[in-house]
């Protein structure tokens, strides 16, 4: 799920799937594509067992307020908006854990 | 004394974990470079065909998956995740009974199994003759794809190990409730 380039990129690269009933396993968020759009193809992603991996851009994962999500989500950059190593939630749960009291 | 064998755990659970970001976060930066080089080179192949001819407009109504992505579940570990080409073989299908056909017996032959059609590479979507940087694209979206397995499985193990990590800092709580 991601911006034109992301995902045209990634389909390049051979994971792209568009079956006989028209189910994608991608979405190519525009401008005009809605919040309610992408949050229901993520949850449809999610409840499909043909799909280990989701890629994301992150802060299309951000604005849909995804972080609570398993961890077979993969955040990437996209081309407006380049990654923030403070806003990956795998780092912020890491960063959680080293709390002081907790360490002696 | 007692806590002695817990916390040499959590000692070396800590240092595999503190190893794991590092790991995922090297991952990542190279994820980050070889998306950043594919994206640049689509820019180069749009400049060679035109705006519009590298895009949706161009994806193919039906669509094979070249590349499939594999799990292995372990009853008491973190789960993994790898990347396999589809109509590639397992290591588990071929074994010394290949050599045996590779002699090439006179006209007899081993019926195998019907291959299945090979998925259509997507480069073909934009046309027959392509320009380089579109194949360039396609192989920096490709390393991008390996990472990205590896990185998940990463991700996955980082958060089996942080909740080993609580798990043993509960009991060692319980083992040594008065320590400061």
């Amino acid at each position: 799920m991601g911006d034109e380039d992301t995902v045209t990129g990634f389909l390049l690269g051979g994971i792209g799937e568009l079956n006989k009933n028209h189910h994608p396993n991608f979405l190519v968020v525009e401008k005009d594509t809605t919040i309610n759009e992408t949050e229901d193809t993520f949850r449809w992603f999610l409840n499909r067992e043909d799909i280990g991996i989701i890629l994301i851009n992150q802060y299309i994962a951000e604005r849909c307020s995804m972080r609570s999500m398993p961890t077979t989500l993969l955040e990437i950059p996209s081309k407006e908006h380049p990654n923030d190593a403070a806003k990956d939630p795998i780092l912020r749960r890491a960063r959680g854990m080293f709390m002081a009291h907790d360490l002696r | 004394m007692a806590a002695r064998g817990p916390r040499a755990e959590l000692d070396s659970l800590l240092l595999q974990l503190l190893g794991d970001l590092e790991e995922l976060e090297a991952k990542r930066a190279a994820l980050n470079s070889r998306v950043e080089e594919g994206w640049l080179s689509l820019s180069k192949a749009r400049y060679a065909m035109g705006a519009k001819s590298v895009g949706p407009l161009q994806y193919a109504s039906r669509m094979e998956p070249q590349v499939r992505v594999c799990t292995s579940e372990a009853q008491d570990g973190p789960q993994k995740f790898w990347m396999v080409r589809a109509g590639t073989q397992t290591p588990e299908e071929v074994g010394p009974r290949e050599a045996v056909l590779r002699r090439r017996k006179g006209l007899t032959r081993t019926p195998e199994p019907d291959p299945s059609p090979a998925p259509q590479d997507p480069l073909n979507w934009f046309g027959i003759l392509v320009p380089h940087s579109l194949r360039q694209a396609q192989a920096s979206f490709r390393e991008g794809l390996q990472l990205a397995a590896d990185m998940a499985s990463l991700q996955i193990r980082i958060d089996w190990g942080r909740s080993q990590l609580q798990g043993l800092q509960e009991k060692l709580k319980q083992l040594e409730p008065g320590a400061p």
